[in-house]
């Protein structure tokens, strides 16, 4: 090196440490995975659907506006809006007692011998549910009550109502207890204690959090469509299977509303709160400090002041009870006589699992988890890119009208990415590509691209501006400054989310694998619908194990990088 | 008694944020090889003076002329190549944290490299010896790979001095540097800064919140009250009348002590 010869200065530091480890590991996955995809091998192409995709794209230009179908597509949307409205009410009210009880402080507070069995034993049964995607939830209800409203609901409530009561658990945990305690020490039950003290300190945080899982489950609600649950995911897949494009395109559009209206209207009611970005609750719990201290007087005082807030609470009260109504569900077949007999035929059918089809599995999950990678992969790059043209700029860094249009416009190819769903973009690959898991890949990566790019366009336009500025002033060109300035700072964030989304889209893995995308998803969908309970047992067993390896992997990262 | 062109010069300017005027109607000329302060109280403006000079800041009215270019009539490529001869400094460091010091030092380099060579360098660091040289002189050269937010206050404060001497500016702006240090630092950071500007005669422009290292370090003392310049001297002239009047509340002590 060059400095040897002074002993003052230090040596440059090995370049053998977690970071190049993890970077390494990072390309050799993502080679294997273009092999196990055999990208390399060509005849990807099915040149015959070029035909098929003019026709689809072409048909833009000319959507289905008779009123006939406009109020189907009315039809449909509500229907969506009521099944996402419906599973985050459910969902919250499972977080909310499922997060109690899974939260140390709960059991501390219970005894103070520090008996923590429960706690354990609590948060072991959330995490089933949590590991199995909505769409197999979705699919399995489906043999049990049909085709009923119910399904949809309940596929969202299930999964969506574990992983709210982890992170409210979470964020419970990690609350400041000193005001409970002191509550505690006077002879106040634990009950009134929390209601007193931790509920409400901790409450902006759990209300941001309940905001980002209504995004999801209008997403999800969406999705659910293709297993037959109805609302606008049920109309696309129909349309596109029948080839009628033009409807599709409104019903598209309708999709897009719904699913922009949602996110805006959520961040415009964050912001009126004052809140802190809700996916930074799941992945990172750096930001809850601040948010905290900011409302150290009365968390609920904003709640009586802001005519948005009011407006909007008066609104969710008036769409809840107009979901309820809408969606019809037939909510006393969860315990009619036959819905218990039909469950525990599926359970004698289950047992014992079949493990005849092992070594067949192995290649499934090899399948799926190069799905997941190259996924992810091209979405976290794609979403740096992105973020960076559809943040906002700041005030002072040189804002023209064309960059405030390219602004807008990638926000708009975000929200089109995210808004529909990946069953729908794979099977609009799949007009040009063969099955396989390459079609699979590219639906979650387009649909985890919106995503992720909304989530970094925001940790950017929040970055601390003056170290940019700094650049700036010493005559740093603009790539420059993202270089030195804008990557560093978020650096950090992004692969954080990118690894949350790993998370996310090895369970994906299966939808897009119920559209013939390949992996452990295909085998699973099969296994449903030919009730093969047995086989679908031995599946989810692999499947599960799968995620929890990933989900370990993602956290190993994460404790090694920060 | 001053060389004909000056590196900085103000002319008329005033600066508007919203409804706040900033700074009102200022004349200013700096020359090469100054050593100036700029005192007054908080708001008085003198961050915005300092954004001005170096290019951050768009005034409202008025023309901004450095190093005898101005300002608002360069194209960005321009503007930058005139940045790259301002070193800035500020009182929050404002430095990259996530970084290793090598890199934020070496961003002094940046007006000069290439993209490329910018983007290697944050994988393997190049032109190290330069970078150590810098932390050397500011006394912190154990530093050179260390992360910058495990530094202490004082020692981020020698780094981004550091990335001004890897600059090598024609002048260096320091917008209140010493505000955020004790008082053992902040004696250093200014000797510092102060030997550095007369070794290298490089132009040196620093913002202080408290008079005393005015008077002692610096030749020329120019005083802001509330956007306007109360006066402009050489230190030997201001008298502790003049400093009284700057620290006062009541907005029309200009007129009584400028005597304009």
């Amino acid at each position: 090196m060059t400095n040897n010869y002074n002993p003052k200065f230090p040596n440059r530091p090995s370049l053998l440490n977690w970071r190049t480890l993890w970077g390494l590991l990072f390309v050799v996955s993502v080679v294997w995975s273009l092999q196990v995809g055999r990208v390399f091998q060509g005849d990807l192409v099915n040149t015959g659907g070029w035909n098929l995709v003019f026709r689809f794209l072409v048909a833009v230009l000319s959507p289905d506006l008779s009123p006939e179908f406009l109020l189907l597509t009315l039809d449909a949307t509500f229907k969506t809006l009521a099944y996402a409205v419906c599973g985050t009410f459910f969902s919250i009210i499972i977080g909310l007692v499922g997060g109690v009880l899974s939260s140390l402080v709960w059991w501390k507070s219970v005894s103070f011998t520090g008996f923590q069995a429960p706690w354990l034993v609590v948060r072991a049964i959330l995490t089933i549910p949590r590991a199995i995607h909505e769409l197999i939830w979705g699919l399995f209800f489906v043999n049990i009550f049909g085709l009923d409203p119910l399904v949809a609901v309940l596929a969202i409530t299930i999964p969506f109502g574990a992983i709210t009561a982890k992170v409210f658990s979470e964020i419970l945990d990690e609350t400041p207890h000193q005001p409970l305690l002191a509550i505690l020490n006077s002879g106040v039950s634990p009950l009134n204690a929390f209601a007193y003290s931790l509920i409400p300190q901790a409450f902006p945080n759990l209300l941001s959090y309940g905001f980002y899982r209504f995004e999801c489950s209008i997403r999800s609600a969406a999705a659910l469509g293709i297993i037959g649950a109805g609302g606008l995911g049920d109309q696309i897949f129909l349309s596109l299977q029948s080839l009628r494009y033009e409807q599709m395109w409104t019903l598209m559009f309708a999709l897009l509303l719904l699913s922009g209206g949602t996110d805006f209207f959520s961040a415009l009611l964050r912001q009126h709160l004052g809140i802190p970005s809700r996916l930074d609750l799941n992945v990172l719990n750096i930001e809850q400090q601040n948010s905290l201290d900011r409302k150290e007087h009365s968390p609920y005082h904003f709640l009586h002041r802001d005519l948005v807030v009011n407006l909007s609470l008066l609104g969710a009260i008036f769409l809840l009870i107009f979901s309820f109504w809408y969606v019809k569900a037939d909510f006393t077949k969860l315990w009619s006589p036959r819905t218990a007999q039909l469950l525990s035929r599926v359970f004698q059918d289950a047992f014992p699992p079949d493990g005849s089809q092992l070594s067949q599995m192995f290649t499934l999950s090899t399948q799926t988890l190069a799905m997941s990678i190259l996924a992810s992969t091209s979405a976290g790059l794609g979403g740096i890119l992105l973020s960076l043209i559809a943040a906002r700029k700041s005030e002072g860094s040189g804002e023209t009208p064309e960059s405030k249009i390219q602004t807008v416009l990638t926000r708009f190819l975000l929200l089109f990415a995210r808004a529909i769903p990946e069953p729908i973009w794979a099977l609009i690959f799949l007009f040009v590509l063969f099955p396989g898991i390459l079609p699979g890949a590219i639906a979650l990566g387009l649909h985890n691209l919106g995503i992720l790019g909304r989530l970094m366009a925001e940790v950017i336009e929040n970055l601390d501006q003056r170290p940019l500025l700094s650049l700036k002033a010493l005559g740093a060109s603009h790539s420059q400054v993202f270089l030195y300035g804008v990557l560093p700072l978020t650096l950090k964030r992004f692969l954080a989310y990118i690894l949350y989304r790993w998370e996310v889209c090895i369970r994906a893995t299966v939808i897009v694998g119920l559209v013939g995308a390949g992996g452990l998803g295909r085998l699973l969908t099969e296994e449903l619908s030919s009730f093969d309970y047995k086989g679908l047992l031995t599946t989810l067993i692999v499947f599960i194990g799968l995620t929890f390896i990933v989900d370990m992997i993602s956290a190993l990262v994460r404790r090694t990088l920060s | 008694m001053y060389p004909p062109a000056p590196i900085f010069e103000l002319k008329n300017v005033t600066k508007q944020f919203g409804n706040f005027q900033s700074l009102t109607d200022i004349n200013l000329q700096i020359y090469p090889g100054e050593r100036v302060a700029l005192v007054g109280s908080s708001g008085a403006g003198k961050s915005t003076l300092i954004g001005l000079l170096n290019g951050t800041l768009q005034p409202t009215q008025g023309e901004v002329w450095v190093l005898s270019r101005n300002m608002a009539r360069l194209r960005p490529k321009q503007v930058r190549q005139v940045q790259r001869q301002i070193g800035t400094i500020y009182q929050q460091f404002h430095l990259v944290n996530d970084l290793r010091v090598i890199h934020n030092v070496n961003a002094g380099h940046l007006g000069h490299w290439s993209f490329f060579k910018a983007a290697i360098s944050l994988l393997y660091p190049l032109e190290v010896e330069i970078a150590a040289k810098a932390l050397m002189q500011v006394g912190i050269p154990e530093k050179l790979y260390e992360r910058t937010d495990r530094l202490s206050g004082g020692q981020q404060q020698r780094v981004a001095i550091a990335r001004v001497l890897v600059q090598d500016p024609a002048a260096i702006l320091a917008d209140e540097p010493i505000s955020n240090l004790d008082p053992e630092r902040s004696r250093e950071i200014m000797n510092l800064l102060c030997q550095l500007s007369q070794e290298s005669g490089k132009t040196l422009i620093t913002s202080l919140h408290a008079f005393e290292y005015a008077r002692r370090h610096f030749q020329r003392i120019i005083g802001l009250q509330q956007g306007r310049i109360l006066f402009d001297a050489p230190t030997e002239e201001v008298s502790s009348v003049m400093v009284d009047g700057l620290y006062k509340i009541n907005p029309h002590t200009y007129r009584e002590i400028g005597g304009k």
